[in-house]
């Protein structure tokens, strides 16, 4: 394990996960005529987390006899909450069951806390304990128990696409086959923050500038969302999107992460194309899953 | 290999006849309205090097707008600017990058954007859709105000040449672009990427993507309204807007963009009315629209007319 991993990181997501355990998600679930099609329906899907805090969700369920293989959209960075992300053909949703969640602070997710960007990176950093990505990540967590609930998903091909959180939330529950990530803010971040004038990492520049004195407490509390400590307990197969080759984050650099997960590990550094890259994902996805064509935008397609 | 795009693709889009009568009320209304802009220094994200304030001031409706606003904290004399526009899904960006460069960079929120939302939230999905039969209350009617009420922020600023001032954006952010090149003639350079909000109607058909995919959605539940729908998005089409521009403006494209069709970035370009334009596509690209390799154009670009 890495230098800084914390003695009580098993301990310290563990109790998260009890905590989890203790509120029920009392899912209530309505139509959403205006984002359901002929060969999809949608649904508002509302679950309680850790706090307890009420989340939101988009759900939406092919047409036809399932069960279905499902995307999970675990959260994300960003400020808005998606169906599907920008970009990726409606017509995935006559394959696969997807279910994206806005975690606690991001739009629909917004009550009573509404995060800032940037700002949620920073958001209780200087305590590990108070740290919204302890309860951020619970989230995730609680959106792939309730998809994986459903009796329409296909439980043995469910992939769960996103950033750092989606990586975590397949180390703290054991349900995704698969695991699409791309890591950007919480692998190495004290260190990788110095090397950048960019967001979301600069947030931590700005924090330990102006608190120069919590720099200690900040270490601490993103040594326990760091990749490296999760990495070791995920056993889904796994596609790491790694920076392009040179980056901070490229496929070099993230080796403690990429050699310490446990189920088969695909390390693909970034083409710098959006197209290129997606294409990638949308490949590697329809591959694992045993189809013989990935469904793709209209752009993308021969 | 993917389909080859046409380079003389025409968008369907007609521009109305009475358009500059609609946006000269447009802007008549918001003349009424006093800028009451506030800057307020934020130590939080400031350096050594670069000064950052959050801004604010009133636009259309009565709708306060955020911003950032940066600037370096080396300066002498008056500064060139910069006003970036933000894309559909994202939040501003905190200019850093600009004044560092030697700019004043402003980056606008306009409405239902984060710090901009208490008085109006029509939430994402569903901003692209507001009042889509109304061209008197479509969301983009006061959006569009509220980026171009930027350039009336950084003309009030001592530090600001007014004469070198220059608008940038992406996506979104791209078609805002075209939007405020078109109205604010004080804009002096612009750089639009995969602009959306040009071509609505064709996008609709080329791509099945959100966030265009909010107006599929909105027809499927109304039918009935695509008439009116189209008779609205015809204000508000970048194309529309596009022959008025007169500056230096660069435009770049993904010929694989998912998001924003290349067709109506072409059918965009065509319409420019500037002399002084440049198309940049970019083959192999999806919605980046070739960023990594753009970001240095752009850069070059501004830097040569606003000489900073």
């Amino acid at each position: 394990m890495w230098d800084g991993h914390p003695a009580d990181f098993d301990a310290y997501w563990q109790s998260t996960l009890e905590e989890l355990a203790r509120i029920p998600a009392a899912p209530e679930v309505d139509p959403l005529p205006i984002r359901s099609t002929a060969f999809a329906t949608t649904y508002s899907v509302r679950l309680t987390s850790v706090g307890p805090y009420r989340l939101y969700g988009y759900l939406s369920i092919p047409t036809g006899e399932g069960p279905f293989p499902a995307i999970y959209f675990a959260p994300k960075y960003q400020s808005v909450l998606e169906l599907i992300p920008q970009g990726s053909s409606n017509d995935l949703r006559s394959r696969f069951s997807t279910f994206s969640l806005a975690g606690r602070g991001q739009r629909n997710s917004d009550q009573p806390f509404s995060a800032m960007f940037p700002g949620m990176l920073t958001e209780g950093i200087n305590d590990a304990q108070s740290y919204m990505f302890r309860g951020f990540v619970a989230d995730a967590v609680r959106g792939q128990e309730y998809l994986q609930s459903r009796t329409e998903v296909d439980n043995s091909r469910v992939v769960s696409i996103g950033n750092d959180v989606a990586l975590m939330a397949a180390g703290l529950h054991q349900g995704a086959s698969h695991v699409v990530c791309t890591p950007a803010l919480f692998f190495d971040s004290m260190n990788l923050a110095t090397k950048t004038g960019a967001y979301p990492l600069e947030e931590i520049n700005d924090y330990v500038g102006s608190f120069p004195d919590r720099d200690k407490a900040v270490a601490e509390s993103l040594a326990y969302m760091d990749l490296r400590g999760f990495a070791p307990r995920v056993g889904a197969t796994t596609l790491l999107m790694a920076d392009a080759t040179g980056g901070l984050m490229d496929g070099s650099a993230l080796k403690p992460v990429s050699e310490a997960i446990q189920g088969a590990v695909t390390v693909h550094d970034s083409e710098r194309s959006s197209y290129k890259d997606g294409m990638f994902i949308e490949d590697w996805i329809a591959r694992e899953f045993g189809y013989e064509k990935a469904i793709v935008p209209k752009h993308w397609q021969d | 290999m993917t389909k080859s795009i046409p380079e003389d693709y025409r968008c369907k889009v007609e521009k109305p006849g009475d358009f500059d009568q609609y946006w000269n009320d447009v802007l008549s209304q918001a003349a009424q309205i006093p800028l009451n802009a506030v800057t307020v220094a934020d130590p939080l994200r400031t350096s050594d090097y670069i000064e950052t304030f959050q801004v604010f001031y009133d636009s259309l409706d009565g709708v306060r707008v955020a911003a950032w606003y940066c600037l370096p904290k080396n300066r002498t004399g008056r500064l060139p600017a910069v006003l970036f526009l933000p894309g559909y899904q994202s939040d501003p960006p905190i200019p850093k990058d600009w004044a560092r460069r030697g700019y004043a960079a402003i980056s606008a929120a306009p409405r239902g954007k984060l710090r901009s939302n208490s008085q109006f939230n029509p939430g994402y999905p569903n901003l692209l859709t507001y009042n889509i039969i109304d061209r008197n209350s479509y969301t983009y009617r006061g959006f569009y105000v509220d980026a171009w009420r930027a350039i009336d922020y950084l003309l009030s600023r001592d530090e600001v040449d007014s004469t070198r001032i220059g608008v940038a954006g992406s996506s979104q952010g791209g078609g805002l672009t075209i939007t405020t090149a078109a109205m604010r003639q004080e804009v002096a350079v612009a750089s639009a990427g995969a602009p959306y909000l040009c071509g609505y109607t064709d996008a609709i058909e080329l791509e099945n993507t959100y966030p265009y995919e909010e107006i599929n959605d909105y027809l499927r539940m109304h039918p009935e309204h695509r008439a009116d729908v189209e008779s609205t998005l015809a204000y508000f089409d970048g194309i529309s807007f596009a022959d008025k521009i007169n500056c230096p403006i660069i435009v770049n494209i993904g010929l694989q963009d998912n998001v924003v069709p290349p067709e109506t970035g072409y059918a965009l370009f065509n319409t420019i009315g500037s002399a002084d334009k440049r198309l940049y596509a970019y083959e192999g690209h999806g919605h980046e629209a070739g960023r990594y390799k753009h970001t240095a154009v752009i850069t070059d670009f501004f830097a040569e007319h606003l000489k900073p």
